[in-house]
């Protein structure tokens, strides 16, 4: 009963930040009966995808305070779990979703035990091999397709719920919009949660943490076991967009980098930093990626922009956008 | 029965020895003093009875259950909690909520660990600095907000490692009265190690002194002071004769 008081509780949060969350809410819910291109919609279910995602890596990478490059590997195991179950077994989408975050949050658990012994640029390097190792393995292994991935076949008339499959792109928004506010309210109860305290605490200085009776190691796998859940439940939904994935699109370096990326822009270790970043990032990737690459022929200039934009905030301010926030609002006081 | 039991211990780091053969007891109606120069190994003894540092041979007894070979955490889940000579608060949590995460080792639920926080704040004195960042209160605030924060995970005993450091006289003197209130009042049995030798000698029922890892005397703290082997401790062997030539004459 706590837990979902605790989920609940926005009491902590400046009021001007509220009245602003209220107002995106707003926006997000009425944005399919607004006029929008196709690829506006696209480049928003995009952006709640890569928020969901930020937020997962923002547990280990925000609160926990280690930054974590394997995001991928779990986007690519929920993928392939829901669309593996769905070629050969005519699975749901609502079962398989569960289970391919089971069987992350299972592996999680099992690279997750060694990998938190490690610290800094060492657990880092980790988190981009365990990841590589296993995109490395899908590739070969014909089961899931190999390299060429799968291809999800129609499982009847649209729109259908059951298996997700829609012709129009405003149901899977709504999809996604339910998981990322259900994702919202998930966090802002974990962040109240005794994990959630501790995880700030192991952040601040692990003797001190350590001597307060915390187990670090166990408390940053459990941690690192929720960031896994929320990514991989985006992963299964990704497979169900798309109808195809193979290892490259799910699995890969850029992707891990990309959610990194923008958890760091937006702010690490803050509620609404992931969201910032990914309502910079992803419309300046979808937009200004493709008139770079298209007309103006200067493709992967974009990636050098990302760059930039990375060196120019870890300098500045390490604690990205909301922490320039934080920083104007404390100076106002 | 004691409530913490030091049995022989030694710790080498490779040929080092910073503790040698170290026994004593502390029970849980005392305050007992663990003082000694610079690099005499009172930090490595604290860090060899909380369980930060494994021990080189010897037990530590703690509640009538050996405690040697527990992990640092579990060893504060036992009720023995410690504060750090150093401390640094760098982080971006508030005053209330860091000093939760002690409270949090007692109970899963949020709203009690919030109540069981702010009494131990109550309690020193601190409850005003609830909603601050630790980032912005004066050293001696947070060392009392690090104090409140061991306490708050209700320990039976609390080693103290240089809680006075840094601080002026009067904030000495609050601090004193603090303890002492803290050992009465909610009784906590306290083992500090101190360079500020008036506070050790106005706390501590006994005192130990430990000399290059060696415990060289133990007893009340006024015979302690005027034992040869600690003045000599201190100030070395010249004022240990010049003070029998000055008594024989």
């Amino acid at each position: 009963m706590e837990a979902v008081k605790n989920a609940f509780d926005f009491g902590d949060m400046p009021r001007n930040e509220l009245g602003l969350a209220a107002v995106v809410l707003a926006f997000l819910l009425s944005f399919p009966l607004m006029p929008h291109s196709s690829f506006g919609m696209a480049t928003m279910i995009q952006f709640l995808m890569f928020s969901l995602y930020g937020m997962g890596w923002n547990l280990i990478g925000g609160y926990g305070g280690q930054v974590d490059l394997g995001k991928a590997q779990y986007v690519g195991i929920g993928a392939y779990t829901t669309a593996v179950m769905m070629i050969r077994w005519d699975v749901p989408f609502w079962f398989s979703m569960p289970v391919g975050m089971a069987l992350a949050v299972g592996w999680s658990f099992i690279i997750g035990y060694p990998l938190f012994r490690l610290k800094g640029h060492y657990f880092t390097i980790a988190t981009i091999a365990t990841s590589l190792v296993l995109k490395d393995l899908f590739e070969v292994w014909n089961f899931v397709g190999g390299a060429r991935g799968l291809e999800i076949p129609l499982k009847g008339d649209f729109p259908n719920w059951l298996y997700l499959q829609f012709r129009e792109d405003y149901y899977y928004y709504y999809v996604i919009l339910g998981m990322f506010l259900i994702g919202f309210i998930y966090m802002n109860g974990f962040r109240h949660s005794r994990l959630g305290y501790q995880l700030r605490a192991i952040k601040d200085n692990e003797h001190v943490a350590r001597s307060l009776g915390i187990d670090v190691h166990w408390s940053k796998i459990k941690a690192y076991a929720v960031a896994t859940a929320y990514v991989a439940m985006v992963g299964s939904f990704h497979a169900c967009y798309n109808f195809n994935i193979e290892p490259e699109d799910t699995m890969s370096l850029d992707l891990s980098v990309l959610i990194a990326m923008m958890a760091m822009l937006g702010g690490a270790g803050s509620m609404w930093g992931p969201i910032i970043g990914a309502a910079i990032l992803v419309p300046m990737k979808n937009y200004l990626g493709s008139w770079l690459g298209g007309q103006a022929g200067f493709a992967g200039i974009d990636l050098a922009l990302y760059g930039m934009i990375i060196m120019f905030i870890a300098a500045a301010q390490p604690r990205g956008v909301y922490g320039i926030v934080e920083a104007m609002r404390a100076r106002r006081r | 029965m004691a409530l913490l039991r030091i049995n022989n211990v030694s710790k080498h780091f490779g040929g080092l020895v910073a503790n040698r053969d170290v026994s004593f007891d502390v029970d849980q109606d005392e305050v007992v003093g663990l003082i000694g120069p610079n690099g005499a190994g009172k930090t490595t003894l604290f860090n060899c009875i909380a369980g930060f540092y494994p021990v080189t041979s010897g037990t530590v007894v703690f509640d009538g259950q050996d405690i040697t070979p527990l992990r640092d955490f579990q060893v504060a889940r036992m009720g023995l909690a410690r504060t750090f000579q150093i401390f640094q608060a760098s982080g971006d949590l508030k005053v209330v909520e860091n000093v939760m995460v002690g409270s949090f080792m007692r109970t899963g639920s949020r709203g009690s660990a919030r109540r069981a926080a702010l009494e131990v704040m109550e309690f020193l004195g601190i409850a005003e600095t609830a909603g601050e960042m630790m980032t912005e209160l004066p050293v001696a605030a947070q060392k009392r907000v690090a104090l409140a924060t061991a306490l708050a995970s209700d320990p039976k005993l609390l080693l103290l490692d240089e809680v006075g450091a840094g601080l002026n006289p009067s904030e000495i003197d609050g601090l004193i009265a603090l303890l002492q209130r803290i050992h009465t009042e909610r009784g906590v049995a306290l083992l500090l190690t101190e360079h500020v030798l008036e506070m050790v000698m106005k706390l501590s029922h006994r005192v130990i002194v430990l000399e290059s890892g060696q415990k060289i005397a133990e007893g009340e703290p006024a015979q302690v002071v005027k034992d040869p082997e600690v003045v000599r401790a201190y100030l070395g062997d010249h004022y240990v004769k010049r003070q029998k030539e000055g008594g024989d004459a």
